[in-house]
């Protein structure tokens, strides 16, 4: 009988487990891993929207898209602006964190402005920036003008259309950087600044050499978050350019959305997907790898 | 002379950051004929006119309402999903605890498209799309795993002695969770509200292929910018009253804004 109470208890404590998980486990399996499945299994089939019966076709969705210049061109766009927004977003980040540590009185006030791009609805940023870059009657090119700069067709012509991408992605994603950063400079310790600055180190010296090494896991982190969410990138492309002129600025991501939804081909559409997280995946674990981030105590705290 | 340097860039920066939204709001407030003026006004006499417009259209109002319901239906079954689970998984040892973790850290991993193929052809078999469950249940998905994973590492950061007072008492681990942990974890659960009712205000790609017909603000705004392309006044203040919402939740939590997007790396 004296077994009784500490069975029911650990008997109990089993039932509030389940309890407790069940619903959000059974949604996240539902929402998360069943889709995944069906994405999978998806991207095996010649599924048309038009033309429902979905037939196995094998690899015939991969096979076609790692032959066709189509794919390749959207992933090298893929890797151009994932490259491009990363690095200017890191470089950028990292100066005004730095910086900010300095300025203590209107740090606070600089640190909400800085945030705003971070919160503001994307589609109506994007429909800003569309204003902005129209060519005619756009502000830019009025400024451009005015400082004696030839106007430019921002979204017609295709290496503009890319650097206005990228341009819209740094106003938008920088911020973020700098958050993570201005957190890393935030933990770091005060001592070996101290010695540098004993030891008669000028200011970039004991940056370069005593805080950059000291912050590298916060910026690798950054540039995780980055480069996966830049991969990733939607909205911004497909309102700004549509993936235009002609193919310029399609990624890997837009060619997956314009394959399923557009042309109601959802298997070679699914496959396309299932390539992106697949290249995702991999990078970033070999990133961890090389990086050895996962030895910043916050990341995953 | 280094600290002005110093300034000198923190404000171009801040200068760069608030311009877009600065000529957002001044173009919101011109007459038509100022908003295409060449040279760009900078100075004009502002009007209200594109707000009255924009306010008195029923389907704008639509939209707005479209994407409060879907937002607020969003918010409260992501918190009531996410925090019993997230307690769970802080505070309890079994089997399957940590690969629940990463599986929920590796959603972050996967592109949007992949995971919106699998959910049209779910909807459109089970005749969700276009509604409001379809919405709300998409966007608790979207929101789902970064809602546990927030208020997990909240409730890690609260005392042991809370249980073990409470169990020395006799409470059972439920009676516990509810009357001695959910009364002082409002602050976290607050932050996760507002986190996901914020994430689903400015979500873009579901809605636009689920809710195609039921659009959300951003959706509508996407489909004026394509046909009404001169009526920049007005899209300008349809994205301003948009943007109220959002604004009033960077000012007053900011903190939270920047653990939700960091998942929780950055305090």
């Amino acid at each position: 009988m004296n077994l009784l109470k500490p069975h029911s208890i650990w008997q109990g404590e089993r039932l509030f487990i389940l309890l407790m998980l069940a619903p959000a486990m059974a949604l996240l399996f539902a929402f998360t891993i069943a889709p995944f499945a069906i994405s999978v299994w998806l991207s095996f089939t010649d599924y048309l929207l038009s033309r429902p019966p979905a037939r196995f076709i094998g690899l015939s969705n991969y096979i076609q898209l790692f032959t066709s210049a189509a794919f390749w061109s959207a992933f090298w766009i893929s890797v151009l602006f994932t490259t491009l927004t990363t690095l200017v977003e890191t470089v950028i980040g990292v100066a005004i964190a730095t910086l900010l540590v300095g300025a203590r009185r209107t740090g606070g006030f600089l640190r909400t402005i800085y945030m705003l791009p971070l919160a503001v609805t994307p589609i109506a940023i994007i429909f800003t920036f569309r204003m902005m870059f129209n060519p005619g009657l756009g502000i830019i090119n009025y400024l451009f003008r005015l400082i004696g700069l030839p106007p430019q067709d921002w979204l017609g012509d295709s290496t503009m259309a890319m650097i206005s991408l990228v341009t819209v992605d740094v106003w938008q994603w920088t911020p973020l950087t700098l958050l993570i950063v201005a957190g890393g400079l935030a933990a770091l310790p005060t001592e070996p600044l101290e010695a540098a600055r004993i030891d008669g180190a000028t200011g970039w010296q004991s940056f370069r050499y005593v805080t950059l090494p000291m912050l590298m896991p916060f910026v690798a982190l950054a540039v995780l978050f980055r480069a996966v969410d830049a991969f990733k990138t939607f909205d911004l492309i497909y309102v700004l350019t549509g993936g235009g002129p002609g193919t310029s600025t399609t990624t890997l991501n837009v060619m997956a959305f314009k394959q399923a939804i557009e042309f109601t081909e959802l298997g070679r559409g699914s496959a396309t997907a299932i390539i992106v997280m697949i290249i995702i995946t991999l990078a970033s674990q070999f990133f961890l790898r090389r990086s050895k981030l996962l030895t910043v105590p916050e990341v995953g705290a | 002379m280094k600290s002005v340097l110093r300034q000198g860039v923190l404000w171009v920066f801040a200068l760069w950051t608030v311009f877009p939204i600065y000529w957002l709001l001044n173009t919101s407030l011109k007459m038509p004929l100022d908003v295409t003026a060449r040279p760009p006004t900078f100075i004009f006499a502002p009007t209200f006119a594109n707000y009255t417009a924009m306010l008195h259209d029923p389907a704008i109002i639509g939209f707005f309402v479209t994407t409060l319901i879907v937002a607020v239906g969003t918010t409260i079954f992501t918190v009531l999903l996410s925090t019993p689970a997230a307690y769970v998984l802080a505070r309890f040892r079994f089997r399957g605890n940590t690969d629940i973790g990463f599986w929920i850290l590796s959603s972050r991993f996967t592109p949007p498209v992949a995971m919106l193929i699998p959910f049209f052809v779910m909807f459109e078999m089970t005749g969700l799309l276009n509604t409001y469950a379809g919405l709300i249940i998409a966007h608790v998905a979207i929101n789902l795993s970064m809602g546990v994973w927030l208020m997990r590492s909240f409730f890690m950061g609260l005392p042991k002695e809370l249980e073990e007072a409470a169990s020395l008492d006799g409470a059972s681990p439920l009676k516990t969770f509810l009357s001695v942990i959910l009364p002082i974890s409002r602050t976290g659960i607050a932050a996760i509200a507002i986190l996901t009712f914020l994430f689903t205000w400015n979500e873009f790609l579901f809605s636009l292929v689920l809710g195609g017909s039921l659009p959300t603000v951003a959706v509508g705004l996407y489909k004026f910018i394509g046909y009404e392309q001169i009526e920049w006044g007005h899209l300008s203040a349809a994205a301003i009253i948009m943007l109220l919402p959002v604004l009033a939740i960077l000012l007053l939590f900011q903190k939270h804004l920047v653990q939700g997007l960091t998942m929780g790396a950055v305090k």
